[in-house]
Formats: C-alpha cells, sequence, structure tokens
C-alpha cells in the first residue's frame, strides 16, 4: 500500500538536490515504478511503449520535484497525472489503436479494474469515503455522461475518440464531458458539505 | 490571461485529472498551477475528490534496465550520499556489531568508547517549562548532528518535527533538518556546520507532515537550547 505521507517526504528530499537526494528518488521508484508502469500500460497497452513514458515521467518526476505543491497531500495523484498526461502525448503521435474490443458495458468494469475500492488504511479514512463517494456519484451520471468520463480516463479517450467511437457529433460528446465532470463534483461538494 | 478567476477553472481541473485537457491548453494550464496558489489550491480540491486509490493489481515490474538508465541520464551518483552516511553503511555497521556479539567479542565496553570518543555534547534543548528533552552531540568531524531524546516525545500522524538553527549574528532560523522521530541523525552541510558555535540556539518546531511549507517555523516552537561548545 502506497502512504501518500511517504511518497512526499521522498519528493521533497527529491527535490533538495543534496546528498542522499538520489537514494529518495530511488526508494520512490521502487515503490512507485511498477504501479505507474501499469497505469501507463492501461493506456498504451503496449509494453515498449509503457516502459518509455514511465522514463519519461521519473525523468520530469525528478526535474520537477520542487513544483510539487508543499501542501498536497495527494502526492501519488501528482504522479499518476504526470504518467497519464505522459501516455496520452504518446497516444497522439503513435498510432496506437484505442477502440478495439471495446465495447460500452465494458466500460464500468474497466473502473473497477483500474481502482481498488475495498476500505484501505485506518489512516486514509478521509479517502476511503472520498473514493466511496465518488463511485456512488459516478453510478448517479447520466449513462452518456457517465460513459464519456469512464472511456476517457480508462482508455485515455480525447473527445474526438469519444465522438468516433460513440458515433456522436464533436459537441455532444465535449457537452457530457463537461457536465459529467460538473454533477460528479457537485454531487461530492454536496455529500461531503454537511460534514465538514 | 490569470485562470484562478476564469469560470471554466473547474472544467479545466477536471479535464486535466481526466484526460482530456491536451496540448497547448494543458501547458498552460499546468504553467497557470505553478505560478497562481489559487489555481494550484482548486486542482489539490480535485485531486482529493477525484483520486481513488489505484489496485495494486494492476502493477507491473519494469525491466531492470529501466532504473540503471535514469541513473545515468539524470547523473543521480552526484546525488548520492558519501558511503559512510549512508543508511545501508549504517545498518551494515550495526549488522557487522551484531555478529562480533555473537562472536563473543565484547562489544558492549567497546562501544560507549567509540560513541563518547566520535560525538560532543553541544546543547541541551528544553521545553517551556524547562524539562531537558533532548540532547544534540556534534561528531569531530562536525558534519553530523545526533540527537537523542532524554523523554519519549510522539509527534501525531499528520505531524513532523523540524529542527532549526537559530544563527549567532541573527537572522532567520535555518532549517537543519525534517524529522519522524526525535531520535536522529542529521548531516551537516559544510556551510551550516560553521555557525552551530557559541551564542547560536537549536530549536525544535512542530509542523505539517514534511516540513514547514514555507521555509521558516510555523507551528510552535516545543524545544529550545543554547549552544555550548
Amino acid at each position: 500500500m502506497l502512504d501518500n505521507r511517504e511518497l512526499k517526504r521522498l519528493i521533497l528530499s527529491t527535490a533538495l538536490r543534496g546528498e542522499g537526494s538520489a537514494e529518495a528518488f530511488e526508494t520512490l521508484y521502487r515503490m512507485c515504478a511498477p504501479l505507474l508502469l501499469g497505469v501507463a500500460l492501461r493506456l498504451v497497452r503496449r509494453r515498449e511503449l509503457a516502459e518509455e513514458i514511465l522514463h519519461d515521467s521519473f525523468t520530469r518526476i525528478w526535474r520537477s520535484a520542487e513544483s510539487l505543491d508543499p501542501m498536497s497531500t495527494q502526492p501519488l495523484a501528482w504522479m499518476v497525472a504526470i504518467v497519464r498526461n505522459r501516455a496520452i502525448d504518446v497516444l497522439e503521435s503513435h498510432d496506437v489503436s484505442r477502440v478495439d474490443a471495446l465495447d460500452a458495458s465494458a466500460a464500468d468494469e474497466a473502473l473497477d479494474q483500474l481502482f481498488d475500492w475495498s476500505p484501505g488504511p485506518e489512516h486514509d479514512l478521509d479517502l476511503q469515503r472520498a473514493a466511496r463517494l465518488l463511485r456512488d456519484c459516478l453510478a448517479g451520471l447520466q449513462a452518456a455522461e457517465r460513459q464519456s468520463l469512464v472511456l476517457a480516463y480508462a482508455h485515455g479517450m480525447s473527445h474526438r475518440d469519444l465522438a468516433a467511437h460513440l458515433k456522436k457529433p464533436l459537441g455532444t460528446v465535449k457537452g457530457w464531458i463537461r457536465r459529467g465532470l460538473g454533477n460528479l463534483r457537485e454531487c461530492v461538494e454536496r455529500c461531503t458539505e454537511p460534514a465538514r | 490571461m490569470r485562470l484562478a478567476r476564469d469560470p471554466r477553472l473547474d472544467a479545466l481541473c477536471g479535464g486535466y485529472l481526466l484526460g482530456t485537457l491536451r496540448g497547448p491548453a494543458r501547458r498552460r494550464f499546468e504553467r497557470a498551477v505553478r505560478q497562481e496558489p489559487e489555481v494550484a489550491l482548486r486542482l489539490r480540491h480535485w485531486e482529493s475528490t477525484f483520486s481513488p486509490r489505484y489496485s495494486e493489481m494492476i502493477g507491473i515490474q519494469p525491466s531492470r534496465s529501466g532504473w540503471k538508465r535514469l541513473l545515468d541520464e539524470l547523473d543521480l551518483a552526484r546525488y548520492r550520499a558519501p558511503w559512510y552516511r549512508r543508511l545501508g553503511f549504517w545498518r551494515a555497521w550495526a549488522l557487522a556489531a551484531t555478529l562480533a556479539l555473537l562472536a563473543g567479542v565484547s562489544v558492549q565496553l567497546l562501544l560507549p568508547v567509540l560513541r563518547t570518543a566520535e560525538l560532543v555534547e553541544v546543547a541541551r534543548l528544553e521545553s517551556a517549562d524547562k524539562v531537558e528533552v533532548l540532547s544534540a552531540a556534534l561528531s569531530k568531524d562536525r558534519r553530523m548532528l545526533r540527537l537523542h531524546a532524554v523523554r519519549p516525545v510522539i509527534s501525531g500522524p499528520a505531524q513532523s518535527f523540524e529542527l532549526w538553527l537559530l544563527p549567532a549574528e541573527g537572522g532567520a532560523p535555518i532549517s537543519l533538518a525534517v524529522l519522524g522521530a526525535l531520535d536522529a541523525r542529521v548531516a551537516l552541510p559544510a556551510s551550516q556546520a560553521e555557525r552551530l558555535r557559541v551564542g547560536a540556539k537549536l530549536a525544535v518546531s512542530v509542523e505539517p507532515a514534511g516540513g514547514s511549507p514555507t521555509g521558516a517555523p510555523t507551528g510552535p516552537v516545543i524545544l529550545v537550547g543554547d549552544i555550548r561548545s
């Protein structure tokens, strides 16, 4: 189980560029590389491309470690975003087919393969609650909104890919994504507010 | 244009995490995250809301050459601690000491001699109620500070201790280390080792996990002591 506090400590040590920064970065690599490689492979589906993405992402993590928001409580999300965005750039520049053997009913299952919704360690109670809320709120979205969000996230589809895959005009798909994200945020915020 | 006041800020944060924000628009957004604290704050909110735990089932061991390539290309050897300050060295040393004990050598006699020969106590840090809590000892080469807690002090789960040097000549406190526990060894850069002299003080503050976000103490100072030698 990756501990966000430990990851943050390692990233901050990496950013110091002093004695021991290399060791901190190596520990960070040993802890996170397998998961991040898995994230990349889910998107590009080719091992050699995923390894390149992992390499480029860790190069970026090393170079921009000091740009981690010091108040961030989600350093893993910061690293995942770096990997995902690099993978998306690679998807755009390579001819990687994303829509083969993908049927719409499988979209919801994709999220269950990607994420562990089970209760985690005790100190992650807030995270557990957020994950449960997110899943419930996703389930409450309109089918088209939910499907577009899941396809975009789990398969790295762009607006254009989604329009082609779902056989709908680009504007319609953009609207689903925009409204889906907005509704998701509203739902999560509505459910968390009374507890604050 | 500042993104912080852009009505599309939430859509941009969401699109960034979702992966639909691409190309120049994404680069603009990333720049704004670095430059505009309000944008970073909003993205942090989105990250804490939309970050379910990835299943470890999807993890795959990277190829063995992966780390080696990073090591070479980023010239990481420059940032490695010297062999005698690495944790691995101290672990190996501890193992050797244990083996020596097993072999029947009286390490108990030897260790205190070694320790006192190599460290000199330079300060005792007290809490506000004048209770001595922490002893700070400096190695002979002035490159390593060993902290030893006389009384146990436990930090909360979301807290770190931060050790500060208050220079003899005045001026802002200098952060020496972020600590998970008060018992610690701290490697001192040469520039700071020189400042550890009579007239200076050492202090410990309580900070958010990972240390002070500002570079200056933000939490309560719980311990302070004069450097005596």
